[in-house]
């Protein structure tokens, strides 16, 4: 293999693994952009997604796709319970709920990973062969049929996710709830609602990316929700947090540096790489490659 | 007066009695200390249990010295700092008479000054990284060390095998390092090459992908594992994946049930060195395979018979020498006793010499390999 089908080979692992970042970073980004505060959860709902989808496998009843969107809503139900339980009653308490809702996040957080500890146990379980994995070459680079699901399924899901929050209804009245909450709700728009299917939307992009990882790498585990959250939410950041473009193009960066990193600088520091960006983007673009202005009147 | 004496005799030559009895009757101490929660878990549940069954089988004849068994088991979740934690409270506990622990190599290590200084046995099950030679008198193990098996793998895969050509993918921690500093040593000395080293997070990397393109561009005869099972298992899939097949090399860090568990065909194949088979016919072997799966209702594998093996030793130096901290620690010069992962003598460091075997997955089972 010349160096540079090595390149190609590493831009298309770095492609794969990013894109299932961006899935998960639109949830941090979609919940920061309406509610101000960055659900620390997230990284666990999709751990819980990841969960489900291997619970309905495992029944017999499911193939990978019908388990996949078994999955989706499934998890969309726990994200919204998640907001009604946990975040909902601190936002109706009063003003300046971010915080506080941050420290509730956390505690959502320890609760779900204990959960799934308990209910599934310390190790990692296999998805087993439930894709059928080929693997195909084509000028010295290889490529799997698993990537490819990913790439796919992760491009196309942000494709109608832009065309959802642009040309529909509930989009605009997404992004205006995002603008000014307040402004929104003397519009007449619903603003729970649109909580809650932002919430909901996070979730099922987060269910996605779990099982499609989980396929990816045939491991899943209670901690898994950690690494990966922490990624996505390094990528909401540095795309600017509240920019949904944003998150998705920065998910993508964060998969091809820390891939390229770990081939040609060092494996030992694939981890790091994630954190170099984060600093760098905090030092020299602090609101985010797409910064997003915020509106005032929250409540 | 008079009429009460013969009482109060009764009564003195009563409690002088009951005084030794009671503690003749009292419970030998012996604890584990391994990772009952976390990625490490399932070996370290492994060494508690090999080590109750161990106890276990000597309370049904009767214990030592009319004494049974008593297990405690701590947890030190595969972190040297909980691990240091565990250790200051098992020696502060003066009933314990040995510590069966740690498993990680760093955890080991961390524990091992508090053990020496308070005297007490740390016979580890599962710490095979050469530094743990030198961690002190009161620090031994069961386990063969990294240098041992990573002399006798590189033998296998460069001279037996006639792989020349290397790639070592490697944890990044005190036993993956410390291995891989042994086969970048040994390869070379029986005529290999080592092509590449790539470096991974025990239970934290799961994208192997980026080693794995590296590493297959060079294109190397055998890929060698310096590390545990769940890695191992996701590196053969991911590397089928993308389907390449190499041969796949590593050592009793990798033998595990949950390797082919996780690693279903991918893993056919795979060779490894280790101490314990369970398709081992000798009969003590397979009365110890019986005995765990009638006990946990699971199948017996390494790091169980490590925790088995070390759990027998004390206790075989308790028999001989008397439930003392420094009884026990006494016998390690002298004290050979047949385990079933082989024979557990230890040298001057305190590391056990014993031969290792030849292991490999074929038809989704772990056997003896011929080759």
């Amino acid at each position: 293999m010349h160096g540079l089908q090595q390149l190609a080979q590493q831009l298309i692992n770095g492609l794969v693994i990013g894109s299932v970042y961006s899935l998960i970073a639109l949830g941090y980004t979609m919940v920061f952009g309406i509610l101000g505060f960055i659900n620390f959860a997230h990284g666990d709902v999709y751990m819980i997604g990841s969960f489900i989808g291997l619970m309905l496998l495992g029944t017999g009843a499911f193939n990978f796709a019908t388990a996949l969107v078994g999955a989706a809503i499934l998890t969309g139900i726990v994200g919204i319970a998640i907001e009604k339980v946990a975040y909902r009653p601190i936002r109706q308490s009063g003003k300046g709920f971010e915080d506080t809702m941050l420290v509730s996040a956390i505690g959502v957080s320890i609760f779900l990973e204990t959960l799934a500890l308990i209910i599934w146990g310390t190790e990692t379980h296999p998805m087993g062969a439930v894709l059928h994995k080929v693997s195909y070459q084509v000028g010295g680079i290889y490529i799997s049929s698993v990537q490819l699901l990913i790439l796919g399924l992760a491009v196309g899901l942000m494709v109608v996710l832009h065309l959802f929050v642009t040309r529909t209804v509930t989009g605009a009245a997404m992004r205006a709830t995002a603008q000014n909450m307040m402004a929104a709700r003397l519009m007449g728009i619903s603003v729970d609602r649109i909580v809650s299917v932002t919430f909901a939307i996070g979730s099922v992009l987060a269910a996605i990316g779990g099982l499609l990882v989980g396929a990816y790498f045939d491991a899943v585990y209670p901690l898994m929700g950690w690494t990966a959250g922490v990624k996505a939410f390094t990528a909401a950041v540095v795309g600017g947090v509240g920019s949904i473009p944003g998150a998705m193009i920065a998910g993508v960066l964060i998969g091809l540096i820390e891939t390229l990193g770990s081939a040609y600088i060092s494996s030992g520091f694939r981890d790091g790489f994630a954190f170099i960006i984060l600093i760098l983007a905090l030092l020299f673009f602090p609101s985010g490659i797409f910064q997003v202005r915020r509106g005032e009147g929250k409540s | 007066m008079r009429n009460h004496l013969p009482i109060l005799a009764a009564l003195v030559l009563g409690l002088l009695a009951a005084g030794p009895a009671q503690a003749q009757s009292k419970d030998i101490i012996i604890a584990t200390a391994s990772p009952l929660t976390g990625t490490c878990a399932q070996d370290g549940t492994a060494i508690k249990n090999g080590a109750l069954l161990a106890a276990d089988l000597v309370n049904r004849r009767g214990g030592i010295n009319g004494r049974k068994i008593k297990v405690i088991s701590e947890d030190d979740r595969s972190d040297p700092k909980d691990a240091a934690a565990v250790a200051n409270k098992l020696t502060n506990n003066k009933e314990v008479v040995a510590v069966l622990g740690h498993y990680n190599s760093s955890c080991t290590l961390a524990g091992a000054p508090i053990y020496n200084r308070a005297k007490v046995l740390e016979l580890s099950p599962g710490s095979s990284a050469p530094a743990v030679s030198k961690a002190g008198p009161f620090t031994a193990r069961v386990i063969l060390t990294d240098a041992a098996q990573g002399d006798f793998d590189a033998k296998w895969m460069v001279k037996d095998k006639g792989h020349k050509r290397i790639a070592l993918m490697y944890e990044n921690d005190d036993y993956g390092v410390g291995l891989k500093d042994v086969m970048v040593a040994r390869i070379p000395a029986y005529g290999g090459e080592v092509v590449a080293a790539e470096s991974y997070y025990m239970g934290e990397t799961k994208d192997f992908n980026p080693s794995i393109t590296k590493i297959r561009a060079l294109n190397p005869d055998a890929v060698f594992i310096c590390g545990l099972y769940n890695e191992a298992a996701l590196i053969a899939k991911q590397s089928a994946d993308v389907g390449w097949k190499p041969a796949f090399f590593g050592t009793d860090g990798i033998y595990s049930p949950a390797l082919i568990a996780l690693g279903g065909p991918a893993v056919e194949g795979v060779r490894f060195s280790g101490v314990f088979c369970a398709d081992d016919p000798a009969s003590h072997v397979q009365s110890y395979v019986k005995e765990f799966k009638a006990k946990f209702n699971t199948e017996a594998g390494t790091f169980d018979a490590l925790g088995f093996d070390a759990m027998n030793w004390v206790l075989a130096a308790i028999e001989k020498a008397g439930p003392s901290r420094a009884a026990v620690q006494a016998q390690l010069r002298t004290l050979k006793v047949q385990g079933v992962t082989g024979m557990n003598a230890f040298d001057e460091h305190g590391d056990v010499k014993k031969d290792p075997l030849k292991l490999m997955v074929r038809n989704g089972k772990i056997v003896p390999a011929i080759d």
